[in-house]
């Protein structure tokens, strides 16, 4: 889990590192809302470039990110093939531009291309997939830059900073347990990965009962966990944990209201384009 | 008047286990007291006690006359604690926030935070770590950032929990370093351990804990030769000085 670079804080002095972090969430609101509005694939494609400058910008390590990530290229590949097949639409034209579609793909004389695969793919479906998939492409690169340029600290205080206002709402508690959370997910990782090669190394594949090897993890896992939260706990107590807590300060510069403003350009040109 | 005082402590868990008993220690301040015990012997449990993170079932904890519990921030802004698993200590995702988590839960202004957070990091030797992220230190680093955290808490008594465990032979050295440098600059020194070769040399007193009470109390040079007998190894051999039980050679 050390290793993973996807959703981790990755040091580094850029813009996007320097950014006040309650404009930067602001900037993931409002490209998550224009994700959700765009109402056609190709009104992804200036938000999508737009991050991935922010991407490059912030210098986060892209080929390591794709690598880590694959698992999500998985699950849009599952979406688009999904969506492709499931909804229920116009078949896709024999013709487009006047060439088949069939021609264009080239295979080999031995190999006969099924075609009924091609009569159950809709239209729809195809957008479908494409808007779904894009939609979640989108929301990945935000959350990514988000993360990779936001350390965790700065994350919290933003949150506490949004909540202070509501009343009723313990917000440096609920900014506290935000925080732990993060803290503790890699350690859980980690652990679990030790825990599994521990029951590897003693042959724990051949018990053929699935939930006795489930079991086998989930309860020192658990209880690992709970002991691990107890020290945490303890360390943050004797290191005099109060809710009276030193207020962070924020500064906004112009280039981060300019960055804020590039975001809310973009959700209404979607607005714009997508009516 | 003693600095730092434990009275009759005793803890008995819920389930009825007794994690120390009867347990009664005065520490002067400037000591360096060596706490050693075998595995389970109640070390931790005892210093726990000493800046409150647990409650006794009987007897009480005194520093400069007063009961900690009037004031168990106060005490703990005194008495830092140095945990035996340096990874459970950080809560921050760079070495500086790390470090800045006491000084801001002590609601000090900003500017005062960040001056904290250079000292204590130039004093431990990490500055040059700032914004690193914790979890990819050294286990020797991490342990001098777990006493950086605790330095930036600006406390008289430093209590080292097994510091040197999981640690390679630099990782001891450089930990052991820290020790005895905060011992000459003053502070309290209170360190658990059953590696008595690795430091002894450097300590004013040692105290043997064994089955949850106080076995032995005296200097090191009086108390070592019966430590065989609570399960701890002799550090000297036949004919050896004291001052050759450490690792700082």
């Amino acid at each position: 889990m050390a290793q993973i670079t996807f959703f981790r804080y990755i040091h580094k002095d850029t813009i996007l590192h320097r950014m006040d972090p309650r404009l930067k969430l602001l900037c993931l609101l409002l490209l998550s809302l224009s994700a959700s509005l765009a109402a056609e694939p190709c009104h992804y494609f200036v938000p999508l470039f737009i991050v991935a400058i922010a991407l490059f910008a912030a210098r986060l390590p892209i080929l390591a990110l794709l690598r880590d990530m694959w698992f999500f290229a998985l699950l849009i590949i599952i979406v688009l093939v999904s969506n492709a097949f499931n909804v229920p639409g116009d078949p896709i034209p024999e013709q487009i531009f006047g060439t088949k579609i069939i021609s264009w793909i080239k295979l080999p004389d031995t190999l006969r291309y099924p075609e009924f695969i091609l009569q159950s793919v809709s239209v729809q479906g195809v957008v479908a997939g494409l808007r779904f998939a894009g939609r979640l492409i989108l929301i990945l690169m935000v959350c990514t830059v988000m993360t990779g340029t936001t350390s965790l600290l700065a994350f919290k205080n933003t949150i506490e900073w949004f909540l202070r206002p509501i009343p009723f709402i313990p917000e440096v508690r609920v900014a506290t347990i935000i925080n732990l959370v993060f803290v503790l997910i890699p350690v859980i990782f980690d652990t679990y990965t030790e825990m599994m090669n521990a029951q590897k190394s003693r042959c724990v594949g051949l018990r053929k009962n699935p939930f006795k090897r489930v079991s086998f993890i989930a309860f020192p896992l658990l209880s690992r966990t709970l002991r691990r939260a107890d020290e945490i706990v303890y360390a943050m107590e004797s290191r005099c944990y109060s809710e009276t807590r030193t207020r962070a300060e924020f500064r906004t510069n112009k280039i981060d209201w300019l960055v804020f403003s590039v975001c809310l350009a973009i959700l209404l040109f979607v607005i714009f384009i997508s009516e | 008047m003693a600095f730092l005082e434990a009275k009759n402590l005793t803890h008995i868990f819920p389930d009825g286990t007794v994690g120390i008993e009867d347990i009664s220690l005065q520490i002067k301040e400037g000591e360096f007291v060596i706490i050693a015990g075998a595995n389970g012997s109640g070390k931790t449990v005892f210093i726990r006690h000493l800046n409150g993170l647990l409650r006794p079932t009987k007897g009480k904890v005194f520093i400069n006359g007063e009961s900690i519990t009037k004031n168990i921030t106060a005490a703990r802004k005194k008495i830092g604690l140095i945990f035996q698993d340096s990874d459970a200590q950080i809560v921050g995702q760079t070495v500086a926030e790390d470090v800045a988590f006491g000084p801001e839960n002590l609601n000090l202004p900003n500017a005062e935070v960040s001056q904290i957070v250079k000292e204590s990091l130039e004093t431990v030797g990490l500055f040059d770590a700032f914004t690193q992220n914790p979890h990819s230190l050294s286990g020797g680093q991490k342990r001098k950032l777990a006493i950086a955290g605790v330095l930036a808490m600006k406390p008289e008594i430093i209590m080292f929990d097994e510091p040197f465990t999981a640690l390679d032979y630099s990782g001891i050295k450089q930990v052991l370093t820290q020790l005895v440098e905060l011992h000459r600059a003053g502070h309290t020194i209170i360190l658990v351990t059953h590696e008595l070769e690795k430091v002894l040399a450097h300590a004013d007193r040692l105290v043997i804990i064994h089955n949850g009470k106080l076995a032995e109390d005296g200097k090191p040079g009086d108390v070592i030769f019966r430590a065989e007998k609570y399960g701890l190894r002799m550090p000297l051999k036949e004919g050896e000085e004291i001052s050759s039980a450490t690792w700082l050679r």
